[in-house]
C-alpha cells in the first residue's frame, strides 16, 4: 500500500513549515517510533516519527523547502517494489507521532 | 509602490527577516547595536535576534533590565553620542514608559540643537492582540504619528519587515518600527539581494475598482480575506498597505481612492484620533465626492478572554459588512 507522509497538525498558529532534516534516504525502512524528518516552525522544531512501519520511497520536499500543514512531504509504502502512483490524492496518510520541541 | 515579489527572493520566517536586516546592518556599520530584554543569548522574545549575540558579541547585543524608560533613554543618549542603537521594547504597551526620552529628547534633538545633534535611534516594538489582555495588546501607532520628528513604520509581511528595518537603521533620526504578534507565525518572500524598502511609500497589495481599503500591519491580512469574500459577491477591492504611518504616502492612497471614489480605512487600534481619521481627512482635502468609512477596535480594553478579544478587534466579517454599507451609500 502507498502512503503519503504529510506535515502533521494541528500546531497552534502554524500554517507552514520548513524541512530541517531528513533522517534517511529513499529506500530506508522506518519502524514505529523511528524519527523520519524534522520540521521547523516559526519558533520550534517538530520531530515526526513513524507510528507504523513504512519504506521511504520519494521525498517531495528537500531540506530547506516549505510545505503547508496537511500537505505531503514524501511518498511511502509497505513494499519497496510497489509502483508509485501518478497522484497521491487517493493515498492514505502514513500514521505518525509528532513532538514539538 | 509595487505589489510584485522581488525578482529574486528567498522565503523566510518573519523573525528571520528581522534578524537578517540587523545582521546586514551590524556587519556594515559597527555603530549599530541592539539593546533590550532577552535580546542576547536568548535571542529575543520572538527569536528575532537569534545569532546576533554569537556573531557580534556582548558589547553590541546587550540585555537590559525591565526598565523601558531607561532603555530608551540610554538609546537616545547613545544615538546622540554617535552610535546607531536599536532598542527592543517587546510589547508596544510598554513603549509608554519610554515616551519621555523618545518624544521630548529623541524626536526633538535635531530641531533643538539647530542640527548639531542627530538621534539615529530605532525603537522596535510589537503591537496587537493575541490572547494577552488589556496591557499587552494595544496598538498606539497613532499616538506616535502625532509627534513631529518621529517616523513610524509598520510592515505587514516578512519582505517589508526586512526592508523597512534596513531603512530605519539607515535613518538620521528616530524611527519606531512596529511589527505585530500575529505576523510572527508567518513566512514570506524576502529580496535575495540587499534591498531597503523606502520609508514613506505605500504598497498596492490588490487591484480593484469599487473600494479602496487603506490599512497596515496584520490588518492587511484581514483586508485580503475581506477582499476575497467580497470578490465572490462581485465587489472589487483595492488594498493599499500603508507600510509607513509617518510620513504617510497620501499620493498612493489618493491615486487609488480617486479612482474608486470609496475609501475604507482599517486598523486594529482605536478609531478616535486614529490612523483612519488622519488618512480620511487628508484624502478628503484632495478628493471631492469621496465616500468614507473607518473600521477599528471597539472603544474598550482588549480582553484576555479570546471571545471578547475577537469581538473587540476588526475581522473580515466586520470589514465586509462595512464595505457593503459604504457602497450602498449614493
Amino acid at each position: 500500500m502507498i502512503y503519503k507522509l504529510v506535515v502533521p497538525g494541528p500546531i497552534e498558529d502554524v500554517e507552514e513549515v520548513r524541512v530541517l532534516e531528513w533522517h534517511g534516504k529513499s529506500g530506508r525502512t522506518f519502524e514505529p517510533g523511528e524519527l523520519i524528518v524534522e520540521l521547523e516552525t516559526y519558533k520550534a522544531i517538530v520531530e515526526v516519527r513513524a507510528a507504523q512501519r513504512g519504506i521511504l520511497r520519494e521525498m517531495l520536499c528537500a531540506a530547506g523547502e516549505w510545505q503547508k500543514v496537511g500537505l505531503p512531504l514524501a511518498v511511502m509504502s509497505d513494499d519497496g517494489a510497489e509502483a508509485l502512483p501518478d497522484s497521491l490524492a487517493a493515498a492514505a496518510e502514513l500514521a505518525v507521532e509528532f513532538e514539538i520541541n | 509602490m509595487s505589489s510584485d515579489a522581488p525578482p529574486s527572493s528567498t522565503k523566510l520566517f518573519f523573525r528571520e527577516a528581522i534578524a537578517r536586516a540587523l545582521r546586514e546592518e551590524m556587519s556594515r556599520d559597527e555603530r549599530v547595536i541592539v539593546l533590550g530584554q532577552d535580546v542576547a543569548a536568548f535571542g529575543g522574545s520572538y527569536r528575532e535576534f537569534v545569532g546576533l549575540y554569537e556573531s557580534f558579541g556582548p558589547a553590541r547585543v546587550r540585555n537590559t533590565p525591565v526598565a523601558e524608560s531607561a532603555m530608551i533613554g540610554i538609546g537616545v543618549g547613545a544615538a546622540a553620542a554617535g552610535l546607531r542603537p536599536l532598542v527592543s521594547i517587546t510589547y508596544m504597551d510598554f513603549l509608554m514608559l519610554g515616551l519621555d526620552p523618545l518624544v521630548n529628547y529623541g524626536a526633538k534633538a535635531r530641531y533643538k540643537t539647530g542640527g548639531q545633534i542627530e538621534v539615529p535611534l530605532v525603537v522596535k516594538t510589537t503591537a496587537g492582540a493575541k490572547g494577552q489582555g488589556v496591557a499587552h495588546s494595544q496598538c498606539i501607532e497613532a499616538w506616535l504619528m502625532a509627534v513631529p520628528g518621529l517616523k513610524v513604520v509598520a510592515p505587514s509581511n516578512a519582505g517589508d519587515a526586512y526592508g523597512l528595518l534596513k531603512s530605519a537603521l539607515l535613518e538620521r533620526g528616530p524611527v519606531v518600527y512596529v511589527d505585530h504578534k500575529r505576523l510572527f507565525p508567518t513566512a514570506g518572500e524576502v529580496a535575495a539581494e540587499e534591498t531597503p524598502v523606502p520609508i514613506g511609500k505605500a504598497a498596492l497589495r490588490r487591484r480593484g475598482d469599487d473600494v479602496t481599503i487603506a490599512t497596515f500591519s496584520f490588518m492587511t491580512r484581514i483586508a485580503e480575506q475581506s477582499a476575497e469574500r467580497l470578490a465572490a459577491e462581485g465587489i472589487s477591492c483595492e488594498i493599499v498597505d500603508l507600510r509607513s504611518l509617518a510620513p504617510l504616502d497620501m499620493a498612493t492612497v489618493c491615486q487609488s481612492a480617486g479612482r474608486t471614489r470609496a475609501l475604507l480605512t482599517l486598523e486594529e487600534g482605536q478609531l478616535t484620533c486614529g490612523v483612519g481619521a488622519e488618512v480620511i481627512f487628508r484624502a478628503r482635502e484632495s478628493l471631492a465626492n469621496l465616500r468614507t468609512a473607518r473600521v477599528g477596535a471597539l472603544p474598550a480594553p482588549v480582553s484576555s478572554n479570546p471571545i471578547l478579544e475577537a469581538a473587540s478587534i476588526p475581522d473580515a466579517a466586520r470589514v465586509t459588512d462595512e464595505v457593503r454599507r459604504l457602497l450602498a451609500e449614493r
